[in-house]
């Protein structure tokens, strides 16, 4: 039998009036990788914050490891990490003080006061940039004067430095060109301990290409708040996507 | 016949009718006796005494001056970002503390900064003696609560997001509250808390005047024995030292990046910090015998207090607020505007300079020297002061302004004053109030300087009671006081709201 990590059970979400999900049902797996596709405005984003608990369900369950999210210890929640489609890097902070906030779980008050002095150590922070190809010249720049994609992959590195098993990624190809569009997807999809890199075993990720599915074991789709299919990703036809597109 | 439309242009003009009663008042109370000695005042501006003597006392004054300043300075900053972070809601969220505590602190800090620094300066002089440190506690106070209403809102801009990114990360609380608001402090602390170096400057020479030692002493002194050029030794040598300390934070290049910089403030905080709580301590247990003193008297006094004389006191304060609140707001538009050229521009910021520099105690003595004291005349003195300040506002933003307007509207044949009126001054009418607004805040606390000197309103009271140890009294003028700030904030807040 499959390990369950996460599970939703008949998830409801409604804001201002709104349906925005409407019964969710479906599991992540250890090791899946699974591909969330559905249209701008159809609730990825808003189906990801009530997988990382920043969001509760109107209606429905979810579980965690089994447990409801209050019952979670602090490592329990460190397990999953989150890479949000909007970023939310920090203002003030240069690229590598942002990565290091990532250690901020399994590092002490002492450090995150250093990091916030700027003479933290930052070595395992440029290992995780080094693998995001985010260039040398930029590790110490202030955040607000990167271009998109440079920020995109500081916040990648922030995510994967909190080495977590569970990857929640929200449209995390934004901005980047084809060439990192492939690196990066290898780095978030192959589970890997090397050089002192770990990335995540299991990942939910959130795209609008079509092109970029291989990867994946299965495929999400929704449409207007609700599933319609979930399966894997070799059945899937162009059918399925004719649907939700 | 059309009706007069109120706009925000017009409502920044209708405020100069308050000139006609309050020229009404200061012509009757007019007195010629003095008119010479105003004349001496005015020639000895440029005029100051200059010789060794006088440059050593200037020094030594300066350095007292700026010891206090620094000093309270430093540990309102400190303070005022610690409070800051206690009446913030982000403080609460994150460590899910009972709001209750919230607005207890927030109710706290309100009554404080409620009450002007120089009440605070008589208050605590006449409890525990005229005394170097009772200066820097006196700014203290009020610029504590100041600093912290504006480094709390700063931290009430952070956004749900980013709270909840940092949160998602799960470390130690403090590490995500800490990297949450780090920005926020050190930007507010750059914007907002270098400029406020300043302020302390002035109202440390303020508290000069009221006997606390430095500069201001000085100016008093030599107010007294009529000696107006060493006075303006004594006034130009505040304007060097306003411009100076304003120039050097300007050059200050504060990267919070860099190392060596962040470890040396840090290390500057902590040790206020802890050198004044020993401080703090110290204080308490010295003066305890004083403490109870007074604390006994204030239940054996009894207040001789009239409640209709009262009420009459608290509506002259409230009038002489509004009096000068109007000359703050009208005066400075209407005077540039009616002399739109690049001639008179530069004595009229000249002028404006010198209502600034003045302290406002200095500047009422000075009118008292050919008229009598009234109301009027405290409205006028607290009226050009803080025109002095808009109109500073009113010049930065009009030289910044696309003049395209005022070209456009001359070169269709409009009056150089029309162009100027419907091309420039219209655009900025809004945001102009909007600081306005905000300034009657602070004209409202300022009534106390002119009411204890120039003896209207709640400030005759106050000194009188002081003198006398009522200190029931005193309590009484305290808490009228308070309440008359805090309304008028809350007034002003819903004009802020609706002009923003
Ligand atoms: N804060 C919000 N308040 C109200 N409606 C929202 C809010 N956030 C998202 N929505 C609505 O929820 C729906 C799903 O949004 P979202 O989850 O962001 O979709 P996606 O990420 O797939 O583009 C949209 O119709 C959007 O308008
Ligand atoms: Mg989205």
């Amino acid at each position: 039998m499959k390990n369950i990590l996460l599970e939703l059970k008949d998830i409801s979400y409604v804001k201002e009036k709104n349906l925005i999900l409407n019964k969710i049902n479906f599991k992540i797996n250890s090791g899946d990788k699974i591909a969330l596709l559905g249209k701008s405005g159809s609730g990825k984003t808003t189906l990801i914050s009530i997988l990382n608990g920043t969001i509760k369900p109107t209606k429905g369950e979810v579980k965690y490891f089994n447990k409801r999210y209050k019952e979670l210890d602090v490592n329990q929640k460190q397990k999953i990490t989150t890479i949000w489609q909007d970023l939310r890097l920090i203002e003030g902070l240069s690229a590598e003080q942002n990565v290091n906030c990532g250690l901020l779980g399994k590092r002490s008050f002492y450090f995150a006061f250093k990091n916030l002095l700027n003479i933290a150590s930052f070595k395992r922070a440029h290992k995780y940039m080094q693998s995001c190809k985010i260039p040398q010249s930029i590790y110490s720049k202030e955040i607000n004067k990167l271009s998109g994609g440079e920020k995109q992959r500081v916040a990648i590195a922030r995510s994967l430095i909190q080495e977590s098993e569970i990857l929640l990624a929200d449209e995390p190809f934004n901005n980047l060109d084809p060439k990192l569009i492939t690196l990066i997807k290898k780095l978030l999809l192959t589970h890997e301990n090397k050089n002192n890199i770990q990335t995540p075993s299991t990942g939910l990720v959130s795209l609008h290409r079509l092109d970029l599915l291989d990867g994946f074991n299965r495929v999400l789709g929704i449409k207007d708040g609700e599933i319609f299919f979930n399966l894997e990703r070799i059945k899937l036809k162009k059918s399925h996507l004719d649907e939700i597109y | 016949m059309r009706k007069l439309k109120l706009n925000h242009t017009s409502i920044s003009f209708l405020p100069i009718i308050v000139c006609i009663p309050l020229a009404y008042q200061i012509l009757i109370n007019f007195h010629f006796g003095g008119f010479e000695l105003f004349q001496e005042f005015i020639i000895s501006a440029f005029n100051p005494e200059i010789n060794n003597e006088i440059i050593i006392t200037v020094f030594k004054r300066l350095n007292q001056t700026l010891v206090i300043a620094l000093f309270s300075w430093l540990i309102s900053i400190i303070f005022g970002v610690i409070f800051g972070i206690l009446s913030s809601n982000i403080f609460y969220k994150i460590f899910n503390i009972p709001v209750f505590f919230y607005n207890i602190i927030k109710f706290f800090l309100t009554i404080i900064r409620s009450i002007h620094e120089i009440i605070w300066g008589l208050v605590l002089m006449q409890i525990y003696g005229i005394n170097f440190s009772i200066g820097i506690i006196a700014i203290c106070i009020p610029y504590i609560a100041v600093n912290s209403k504006v480094f709390a809102e700063q931290l009430e801009t952070i956004e749900d997001k980013s709270f909840d990114a940092i949160n998602q990360i799960h470390g130690p609380k403090f590490s995500s509250f800490l990297t949450l608001i780090w920005n926020r402090i050190v930007n507010t602390f750059k914007n907002f808390g270098l400029y406020r170096l300043e302020c302390a400057i002035r109202s440390t020479v303020m508290l000069g005047l009221f006997g606390i030692g430095g500069l201001g002493t000085s100016i008093l002194l030599s107010f007294q024995t009529l000696n107006f050029r060493e006075l303006w030794t004594y006034l130009w040598s505040l304007a060097i030292l306003i411009i100076l300390s304003r120039e050097i934070i300007k050059k200050i290049k504060f990267n919070n990046l860099n190392k060596n910089l962040s470890i040396l403030l840090t290390a500057v905080f902590f040790t206020t910090i802890l050198f004044t709580f020993s401080y703090f301590l110290y204080f308490i247990f010295n003066s305890s015998s004083v403490d109870f003193y007074s604390i006994n008297s204030l239940f054996k006094s009894s207040s001789d207090l009239v409640f209709l004389d009262f009420l009459k006191l608290i509506i002259d304060t409230i009038i002489l607020s509004l009096l000068s609140t109007a000359i703050a707001i009208s005066l400075p538009p209407f005077v540039i505007g009616i002399f739109n050229n690049n001639t008179s521009r530069i004595p009229i910021r000249f002028l404006a300079f010198l209502l600034r520099l003045i302290p406002p105690p200095v500047l009422i003595l000075t009118l008292l020297t050919f008229n009598n004291p009234s109301l009027s005349l405290a409205a006028l003195t607290l009226g050009l002061h803080n025109a002095g300040i808009t109109s500073k506002l009113l010049f930065t933003n009009l030289d910044s302004q696309d003049k395209r307007n005022y070209i456009a509207m001359k070169s269709l044949g409009a009056s150089k004053n029309t162009s100027w009126l419907l091309g420039l001054f219209s655009q900025q009418a809004k945001s102009y109030l909007a600081y306005c607004a905000y300034r009657s805040d602070i004209i409202i606390r300022e009534t106390a300087i002119v009411g204890v000197i120039g003896s209207v309103g709640l400030g005759s009271q106050l000194q009188e009671s002081l003198s006398s140890f009522a200190w029931q009294e005193v309590i009484t003028v305290l808490i009228a006081y308070s309440i008359i700030a805090i309304v008028g904030e809350l007034i002003n807040g819903k004009i802020k709201t609706s002009l923003t």
